[in-house]
């Protein structure tokens, strides 16, 4: 059998069981990182080579998994997550209980990841959220001692096992109506089905409310603020750029593969979702005081804006979706990113704390800007470059004769104004304010690894913002690749 | 030799360097000065040299360069300045340079200051030059966030509002204007076969939407520009954002930011949809003819000088949209114009505003009186702007006012009685602001004790500024030349006379 499909799977899950192995030898968590980053980097290497290579789609096993563009991309994006969330977690967790274990469950994590990334089958797809899910959940709860972090794990914990079991009895309805599990082959079923349309209407609502949980779409969105919160910032990170993003991808395969038949059945459903969940996000995150709280409703607000490409549903709007989330996963894993460095050197999650930071740290600031700016769509910046490509998928819409469409670009827009305030707002009180009274004025001394992450995300948010044409490129490839 | 040099993106690269050498020059606030000087002196020499190297009866787009920048969706990055663009780079340059100058006693936060006034002239620069919409809608964009921080690092008391008000109300009008550019964008493909952003592929096709297409997105860019202008009654950001903004951030935005948009109506929207603008014609009339009355009438109000200059602005970028409105070449001509005028004009206006407040501590025109005494040089120069802003003859704003009532009147008749009394109202709240501010007996409120003329660096832009007032005032046609036949082009795929 031909395994090449899975070598980053592979890779990835023997490092994620060799490490605990070697933190019985080396007790430093720092050794045990950079076995990490190279079980990352090696991956990366094998995926990689499906590009080089251009040998086009591999599957795997009469089709359970392939290795496309599409499925490659999307490895790229989430072991380059990965990368920066253990390059930042060096100095994070430095000297804490349980390195390997975190090492270990963020290689798992990833290896869900990947293996939703290539799933063309329902429960490949399945497992794969699964094993990303189960070990998110430690993580969160990493810091056994932390009250909000393990009431936050606890959280995350329910609410994911219930949106799994809906998920999975969504599932089930479906395998049972196409008696197939291929996603390519319940989309040539449900296209000719002629029976049981009640009962796909009620696997499709499972499955929304389902994934609806896993992506945190308004109104299944209540866990992700708390759990954002709790959790160890590096890991949030993680959550919002990475397995959010997984969610998306889930929505992408089973919507735009499997029901894209009956695709009138419920893509005026997903588009006031999609807008309802962009408001919400977006209105929520106006007045939060802490910066992971409006980091996590501006990621609410954000997954909205990618589920127009779920809407929409064309080639060009997946591509669109692509590039969003590939955006997305750097500036809001880096903005994380961000909060967490400056939690190691006393600067809190309130964010009146960072009244006067240009003052203490202007790298850490002008890195900040780049990244909110980015996240509010301002050019050059590869946010813009991104919400552009997206926003306008409607437009292409309506132009070709669906005119409602044009709403999701009108809620979009409206919804990117709402959001430059509070964006703003952070960006002011850095470089605007002074410093509070009797708050410290020194100048802060960051950690290098940390503040290498955080250039990684700046440095890939100007390059794709002012040269974006192969990363599109990229997206386009993969676009298509999804729907051959 | 000079056919060779890449001029405008020349244009753009030094404002960047220039910024960024700036910025970095955080510790020695004067050497930063210097280098802002420098920065923004070469872009204007280069833009005079541009006025000369241009060929005012060829026509077209000269200086062209064009280069593929994002192949996946036909983006190009496109330059190329015609007769409508020349006098705005021209004045885009120069005001950048003499606001440097004017600033030169800033202390708080200097390097950064500086470098700010230099990103904004990048994207001011950008947007008069840019011939490919995307890239016209970043230039338009970059210049939110610099303006955002000049307000509301270095603006009065109430700059937080002020700066994130205008930093919103004209994101959400760009963000609606780009909603019109996609559009036109994706029905050009229908048409072309191909994507592309550019201005010149989208526009050979554009007149031919159709008429409720051209409607609906005329509407959208409409929206964005008249946001920006400002118009009635979408002007609430603009005396805010004015009287909050320091006077080299008040100066740049009235004299070059509001210019964006009527720019944008005359570059992107009439040539782009023309049966379009047929249909908005009596709007924008009513809207320009509402704005000039409207803000005539508040500039009467105004205790606060900066205010009712604010206003004035209003009034006279209506004129700007009523001489656009008339389709007559000699309208849009005097429309183009008039942009120019307004922005020498306003720049003094707003430059003496700031040294009233400097000098005496207050704006408040009733707690000022017999400065003219006190400042003679000051009075001078305020004088000079009051009376070209309401349209001496023998000055820059005259040649534009007469020529916009008189298309006005060849296009709508006695329609052109309404907008014709805000002269008399403008004429009266200038003389009266004058009278109170410089003559009659010298205040008791403020220390005039301690009065100080103008510094050098106060009386050298006012009295450039004031040069080119009587200049072009006098010699009309050394603008004229370059504005009229690209404004011929215009007009043409209008279907006007």
């Amino acid at each position: 059998m031909d395994y090449s499909a899975l070598y980053p799977e592979i890779i990835l899950a023997l490092f994620a069981i060799a490490i605990p192995a070697v933190g019985m030898v080396m007790k430093d968590n720092k050794y045990l990182a950079t076995v990490a980053l190279a079980g990352v980097g090696l991956s990366m290497v094998a995926v990689a080579m499906h590009f080089i290579s251009g040998n086009g789609a591999v599957v795997f096993d009469t089709g359970l998994l392939v290795l496309d563009d599409f499925s490659a991309l999307f490895m790229m994006i989430f072991l380059s997550v990965a990368f920066v969330v253990i390059l930042a977690s060096i100095k994070f967790i430095d000297g804490e209980k349980h390195g390997s274990e975190y090492y270990s469950l963020i290689l798992l994590a990833t290896v869900g990841m990947l293996l939703v990334a290539s799933a063309t089958d329902l429960f490949v797809l399945y497992i794969g959220i699964e094993v990303t899910s189960i070990s998110s959940y430690a993580l969160v709860a990493f810091r056994k001692k932390d009250i909000k972090g393990t009431e936050a794990a606890t959280k995350y914990f329910i609410f994911g096992g219930v949106s799994s079991a809906f998920t999975l009895f969504g599932i089930s309805l479906v395998y049972g109506i196409t008696g197939t599990t291929s996603f390519a082959e319940i989309g040539t079923k449900i296209a000719t089905l002629t029976e049981f349309q009640e009962v796909i209407w009620v696997a499709l609502v499972m499955v929304i409310v389902g994934f609806g949980f896993k992506v945190a779409m308004v109104p299944f969105h209540s866990w992700a603020p708390d759990v954002y919160e709790g959790a160890p910032t590096t890991i949030t990170a993680m959550l919002a750029a990475g397995s959010k993003k997984m969610g998306l991808v889930a929505m992408f395969k089973f919507f735009l593969i499997a029901m894209l038949a009956i695709k009138a059945d419920w893509e005026i459903v997903v588009a006031v979702l999609a807008i309802i969940t962009m408001t919400v996000g977006n209105l929520a995150a106006l007045n939060q005081t802490s910066i992971k709280r409006m980091l996590a409703y501006s990621s609410i607000a954000q997954a909205g804006y990618i589920l127009i490409a779920v809407a929409v549903g064309t080639e060009f709007a997946l591509t669109g979706g692509i590039f969003h989330i590939m955006t997305h996963a750097f500036m809001k894993g880096g903005a994380f990113i961000v909060v967490a460095t400056l939690a190691t050197v006393a600067v809190g999650e309130k964010i009146t704390e960072y009244k006067g930071l240009a003052k203490r740290s202007n790298f850490m600031a002008f890195s900040m800007t780049v990244l909110l700016f980015s996240l509010a769509g301002i050019p050059p910046l590869a946010g813009f470059a991104s919400k552009m490509l997206l926003f306008s998928a409607p437009i292409s819409g309506a132009v070709a004769g669906s005119e409602w469409l044009i709403w999701l670009s009108v809620a979009g827009i409206i919804n990117s104004a709402i959001s430059l305030y509070y964006y703003a707002r952070v960006v002011k009180y850095m470089y605007v304010d002074e410093l509070e009274e009797g708050a410290p004025s020194d100048k802060l001394k960051l950690p290098k690894s940390m503040m290498a992450a955080v250039a990684i995300c700046v440095v890939a948010i100007v390059v794709m913002g002012v040269y974006p044409d192969i990363f599109i490129q990229f997206c386009r490839d993969a676009a298509q690749a999804f729907f051959a | 030799m000079l056919e060779n040099i890449p001029i405008l993106s020349l244009l753009l690269l030094f404002p960047l360097i220039g910024a960024v050498v700036t910025f970095f020059l955080g510790k020695n606030p004067k050497m930063a000065k210097i280098s802002a000087l420098v920065f923004s002196a070469i872009p204007l020499v280069l833009s005079l040299l541009m006025l000369t190297e241009y060929v005012q009866t060829a026509g077209g787009y000269q200086f062209e360069e064009s280069f593929t920048w994002i192949d996946a969706l036909g983006i190009q990055y496109s330059l190329g300045v015609d007769g409508i663009s020349v006098p705005m780079v021209f004045l885009s340059t120069l005001l950048v340079f003499l606001a440097v100058i004017f600033s030169w006693d800033t202390e708080h936060r200097t390097h950064q200051y500086m470098a700010l006034l230099l990103v904004l002239e990048l994207g001011v620069l950008g947007v008069f030059m840019s011939l490919d919409y995307f890239l016209f809608y970043i230039f338009w964009e970059v210049v939110l966030i610099p303006m955002y921080f000049l307000i509301s690092i270095w603006g009065g008391p109430r700059r937080s509002y002020a700066a994130i008000k205008f930093f919103i109300y004209t994101h959400i009008a760009s963000l609606v204007m780009l909603l019109g550019i996609f559009a036109l964008y994706f029905e050009a493909y229908s048409y072309n076969g191909y994507y592309s952003f550019s201005m010149v592929a989208i526009n050979a096709v554009s007149p031919l939407f159709g008429a409720t297409f051209q409607i609906v997105v005329f509407g959208a860019l409409f929206f964005g520009f008249a946001v920006k202008m400002p118009m009635f009654p979408f002007h609430t950001w603009l005396p805010d954002a004015h009287v909050e903004a320091p006077t080299a951030g008040s100066v740049l935005l009235a004299a070059l930011l509001l210019k964006m948009g009527a720019y944008g109506i005359i570059r992107i929207a009439f040539p782009a949809l023309p049966d379009g603008a047929h249909e908005w014609q009596w709007i924008m009339v009513i809207m320009a003819i509402l704005s000039i009355v409207y803000g005539a009438l508040m500039c009467l109000a105004q205790k606060d000088l900066k205010k009712m200059v604010a206003y004035s602005s209003i009034s006279h970028m209506g004129l700007v949209l009523l001489g656009f409105a008339t389709f007559t070449e000699i309208g849009i001509a005097a429309g183009v114009f008039q942009m120019f005028a307004h922005g020498l004009i306003t720049a003094v206006l707003f430059m003496m505003c700031g040294v009233m407040q400097h000098k005496t501590g207050t704006r408040n025109i009733p707690r000022l009186g017999g400065l003219a005494a006190k400042m003679p040089y000051a009075a001078t120069f305020m004088m000079i702007g009051f009376m070209a802003s309401l349209g001496l003859p023998g000055m820059v704003g005259f040649v534009a006012e007469f020529s916009i009532f008189t298309s006005t009147y060849d296009a709508f008749g006695w329609l052109l009685l309404i907008p014709v009394i805000s002269v008399a109202i403008t004429a009266a709240y200038y003389i009266w602001a004058m009278q109170r501010v410089l003559f009659g007996p010298l205040t008791k409120e403020v220390d005039t004790e301690h009065l100080h003329d103008l510094y050098w660096f106060e009386a050298l832009p006012l009295a450039v500024i004031s040069g080119f007032i009587v200049l072009f005032g006098m010699f009309p046609a050394l603008m004229m030349d370059y504005i009229r036949p690209a404004v011929g082009a215009v007009v043409g795929i209008l279907g006007g006379i």
